[in-house]
């Protein structure tokens, strides 16, 4: 099953979800196309100014155009997406710098779809580690 | 891109060379960290449980945007790094998912904690007083 990962780029969600037999939907995978492929117009930059207004379908226009063209990119992945982990409080998508508002529309919109969904919170020591294990193994055996 | 836990006695030239010793045609770089292996995806395929045993709980991967040597992300080309942060965290805390790995194998049981309260103001202004003192 294909299972989108919140955040898109967390290296302990892919793998977690790699490990236990599905296939991860994150936004590596996505970019990789793009940075490799020839259309790239400003290749430091990964996405088009096309990509800002294909990312309407996801949000309003008053939504700044940075929201808008990451959403173009990630926008794809939860409508391909047949499930979902959400991890939050994860420390790296923290204010500006990890575009938190892009971020709580992202988990809006994977709410707002009918797949199975799991949240759990970033571990802060070995107990919650343990418990977000196996909170997110018991949710991947029984998506089969 | 294949990230080796700082629990872990594997080394980056350990794994390296095991991989290289597997004899597929795939590139294969060494890092700080582990290693980022491109080639083709059936053979990638392949290659990765064979990895992952060398020592399971400890070994990560995950799929990289950006090819090996990209002159953008390439630090020997002086290339961006925006991602750091969130790998350094994410490597800092793989002894974590570690002993969450083997509490699942073993079939520990993992109650549920009360959700974290958040800071209250009180507490807040305390710190902010410790801090400008």
């Amino acid at each position: 099953m294909k299972v989108f990962i919140v955040p898109p780029n967390s290296l302990i969600l892919y793998d977690l979800v790699e490990r236990f037999g599905h296939q991860p939907l994150s936004v590596m995978g996505t970019l990789r196309e793009r940075v490799t492929g020839k259309e790239m117009e400003s290749p430091p930059l990964n996405v088009t100014p096309k990509d800002v207004t294909k990312g309407l379908k996801y949000a309003g226009i008053e939504v700044p155009s940075g929201v808008r063209g990451r959403l173009a990119v990630w926008g794809p992945m939860i409508d391909e997406a047949e499930a979902a982990i959400i991890m939050n409080d994860t420390p790296f998508t923290f204010g500006c710098v990890g575009c938190h508002r892009t971020n709580l529309m992202l988990m809006y919109l994977v709410r707002k779809k009918n797949i199975p969904v799991i949240e759990v919170e970033y571990p802060e020591d070995e107990e919650e580690a343990k418990i977000m294990v196996s909170k997110v193994k018991t949710f991947l055996e029984g998506l089969k | 891109m294949i990230m080796i836990a700082p629990t872990s006695d594997l080394t980056p030239d350990q794994l390296s060379r095991f991989i290289h010793g597997l004899g597929y045609k795939i590139t294969i770089k060494e890092t700080c960290y582990g290693a980022n292996i491109e080639g083709d995806k059936d053979l990638i395929r392949k290659i990765v449980p064979e990895v992952r045993k060398l020592d399971p709980n400890r070994i990560f991967i995950k799929v990289r945007a950006y090819p090996i040597g990209d002159e953008r992300r390439c630090r020997a080309h002086h290339g961006s790094r925006p991602g750091f942060n969130q790998m350094e965290k994410e490597w800092m805390d793989l002894p974590l998912i570690e002993a969450g790995l083997c509490a699942a194998e073993s079939g520990e049981k993992c109650p549920e904690r009360p959700p974290r309260k958040k800071l209250s103001v009180e507490k807040l202004v305390k710190i902010a007083e410790e801090e400008t003192r």
